[in-house]
């Protein structure tokens, strides 16, 4: 048998009463402070100064210290000097692909001095993974780890709900968002926690399209420093112009918030380890084998003149639309498998300032990485059919809103 | 055997999990890390038992994937004894759910977690008490110091389904 | 006095009278209830959540739940 709502509400009471008594509650620190940081107006400057110290965590150990101050080092000193001369071949197919696809210089095969431009699996693909996105990643999983543990991410839901609610999702759609921060694949899994089918998708595309990873952040602040906040600042702007129009056109409904706020508690140390952990563990087996994979296949397609020949045919789209130059039309049709060393090609290109953020952000949009776009078919073909469909107007409206905001500023 | 584990968002039952079957699963402060289920499985008196990590549900109506996940587990496994984890500091909405459940004619063991924090609270519950109304084993548990564990563990085998109409009775009526 | 859960003033405590039918449901599982004392701790500006304690538990409604729920104001 079983209960109505209020005939169980009425059992409980009587449970209770008969189980329980309610001492006096002291109001604690912990209570307190939880208080403050959900209150708008404490709440919101500590929100920002916490993202903010989060961003200058990320880019002063991973970029600065981690990779240039170690990897690079490392990795132009002495891996490829010495994987330079051990290789048999130089010159030949397989040298290029897995080792370095060098230039020519007069027609003699000349080697790369650094392993960005070495494009060779075992050099720019190994370096990228190891030197570049691995810091990222570990710096990036550490830090959410904390957030999450203390407690403070449904606190931060809490203060962004009125944002996200323009768009059709509700203050959680933080959560997926900062998790793809780190990788997408984590965060497309987290958007069941939102409620409707509608909500899922607008996150899911919006996700996909607008959320760099920490591999494609890793490398943005490596190769464009100074740029980097604003090609953030016109993805941020980007997700909620999109967002706004899919909860416009998407049918379905956008259920209101309703969440559980846990009081703040102190991190387990064992807990966070096991979590990172398990996070990196995540990256490095189901996303990092595809980043290599799509790595071999640039390679290849380099070298068989594909790229080449898709960039010129494309050329006068990436000119005339978007307003970048002809050189960039090869990175961009190579990121479609290579986010991460697409931008890093794209950093030796001579351009002004504003075509390399056009540049990057269109990166940025493109198509999501393979592994990503596995995880979006799990979720089902139509929702994933859908996004792409949403990702082809995206690249070309809001690239070519880009390059007119360009214009009309007069930098373009 | 098949035990469910089952409880609201975050009240600690990857920590049951893990300490259970010694896996890895993590979990954090907030509602939903848990989105997808995970199974594992312990050994009690020499035969293997599976257990799963269902994932937080506030109620068996859902409100969102991953609380569907978790009601669609609980129907698809009408064999199941079930965990029951409730947060001992906010023992109404739990019992609120445990009793949903209990109503379904699953056999429930209900574990009163987090009863350091609903000491520190000077929350009281007579968990005897509670047992012997509810006709169900009732164990007050701290999940993350491993308190009460084992003896969870031996009641799951006296867990059996119980009539609503018991309870009511136990409880001294409705009106 | 009665007014609406989004109605009241921060710090504000009362007992809930009413919980629209369709909404009874939903806010069950988070303790909310006819007959339950709660204490409303802040609200977000722009139409944002409103954030209320029951039973020491805080639990964040979005402001057209909170529009659907009557409390008696203490």
């Amino acid at each position: 048998m079983t209960l109505g709502l209020e005939e169980r509400w009425t059992l409980i009471d009587r449970i209770s009463k008969a189980t329980v008594t309610f001492g006096k509650y002291e109001h604690t620190l912990k209570d307190a402070i939880g208080e403050l940081t959900v209150k708008p107006l404490t709440g919101i400057p500590v929100a920002i100064a916490i993202l903010y110290g989060f961003w200058s965590v990320f880019g002063s150990f991973a970029g600065t210290l981690c990779t240039d101050g170690f990897f690079v080092k490392l990795f132009d000193g002495y891996w490829l000097p010495w994987i330079q001369e051990a290789f048999p071949g130089q010159g030949d197919l397989l040298y290029r692909i897995l080792v370095d696809a060098g230039g020519i210089d007069s027609g003699e095969f000349v080697l790369s001095d650094n392993c960005f431009e070495a494009f060779g699996a075992l050099t720019s693909g190994l370096f990228v993974a190891i030197g570049v996105v691995l810091p990222a990643i570990v710096i990036f999983y550490l830090m959410l780890a904390l957030l999450e543990d203390v407690g403070y991410m449904p606190r931060l839901a809490v203060l962004i709900d009125t944002m996200l609610h323009k768009i059709g999702l509700h203050g959680y759609a933080i959560v997926p968002t900062i998790l793809s921060l780190g990788c997408n694949v984590p965060g497309v899994a987290a958007t069941r926690i939102l409620e409707t089918k509608k909500q899922r998708f607008i996150m899911m595309t919006l996700l996909a399209i607008f959320i760099p990873c920490g591999a494609q952040i890793g490398i943005m602040e490596k190769v464009v420093p100074d740029l980097l906040g604003w090609i953030l600042l016109y993805l941020l702007i980007g997700y909620f112009i999109f967002g706004y129009i899919l909860n416009k056109i998407v049918p379905g409904r956008a259920p209101e918030f309703l969440i559980d706020v846990p009081p703040y508690r102190r991190p387990l140390l064992g807990n966070i380890a096991k979590k990172v952990g398990g996070r990196i563990r995540g990256f490095f087996t189901v996303a990092l084998p595809f980043v290599m994979l799509g790595c071999a296949i640039v390679s290849v397609l380099y070298l068989l003149g594909v790229i080449q020949f898709l960039g010129d045919l494309l050329a006068p789209i990436f000119v005339n639309w978007f307003g970048v130059p002809a050189e960039t039309a090869g990175p961009l049709v190579a990121a479609f498998l290579r986010k991460d060393l697409a931008v890093a090609q794209l950093s030796v290109i001579e351009m002004t300032e504003y075509q390399m953020i056009t540049a990057v952000v269109l990166v940025s949009i493109y198509f999501p990485c393979v592994a990503t776009f596995a995880m979006m078919l799990k979720e089902g073909w139509k929702e994933l059919l859908g996004a792409l469909a949403a990702l082809v107007v995206v690249v070309f409206a809001y690239g070519g809103l880009i390059h007119l905001i360009g214009i009309l500023l007069g930098v373009a | 055997m098949k035990v469910l584990l089952m409880g609201h968002p975050n009240v600690g039952k990857s920590v049951f999990f893990n300490r259970l079957t010694g896996a890895n699963v993590t979990e954090s402060n907030y509602p939903g890390t848990t989105v997808d289920y995970t199974k594992g499985w312990m050994k009690i008196e020499g035969e293997d038992v599976e257990l799963v990590d269902v994932p937080g549900t506030f109620s068996l109506d859902p409100k969102d994937k991953a609380e569907d996940v978790a009601v669609a587990m609980l129907h698809e496994t009408k064999d199941a004894k079930v965990i029951t984890v409730i947060d001992a500091s906010k023992i109404e909405r739990g019992l609120y759910l445990a009793l949903e459940i209990i109503e379904e004619g699953y056999p429930v063991v209900i574990a009163l977690n987090m009863w350091d924090v609903a000491w520190d609270k000077n929350i009281r519950i007579d968990a005897r008490n509670l047992e012997k109304i509810l006709g169900v084993p009732v164990v007050p548990t701290t999940a993350i110091s491993g308190e009460g564990i084992k003896e969870l563990v031996s009641r799951l085998k006296s867990a059996k389904p119980v009539e609503v109409d018991d309870i009511i009775a136990n409880a001294g009526g409705l009106t | 006095m009665k007014k609406k859960l989004s109605e009241m003033d921060y710090d504000e405590k009362g007992t809930v009278i009413e919980i629209d039918r369709d909404l009874q449901k939903r806010v069950a599982g988070m303790g909310i209830r006819v007959g339950k004392k709660l204490r409303m701790i802040t609200k977000q500006p722009i139409k944002g959540p409103v954030d209320v304690i029951v039973d020491e538990a805080e639990t964040s409604l979005g402001l057209e739940l909170a529009d659907r729920i009557i409390v008696e104001v203490d």
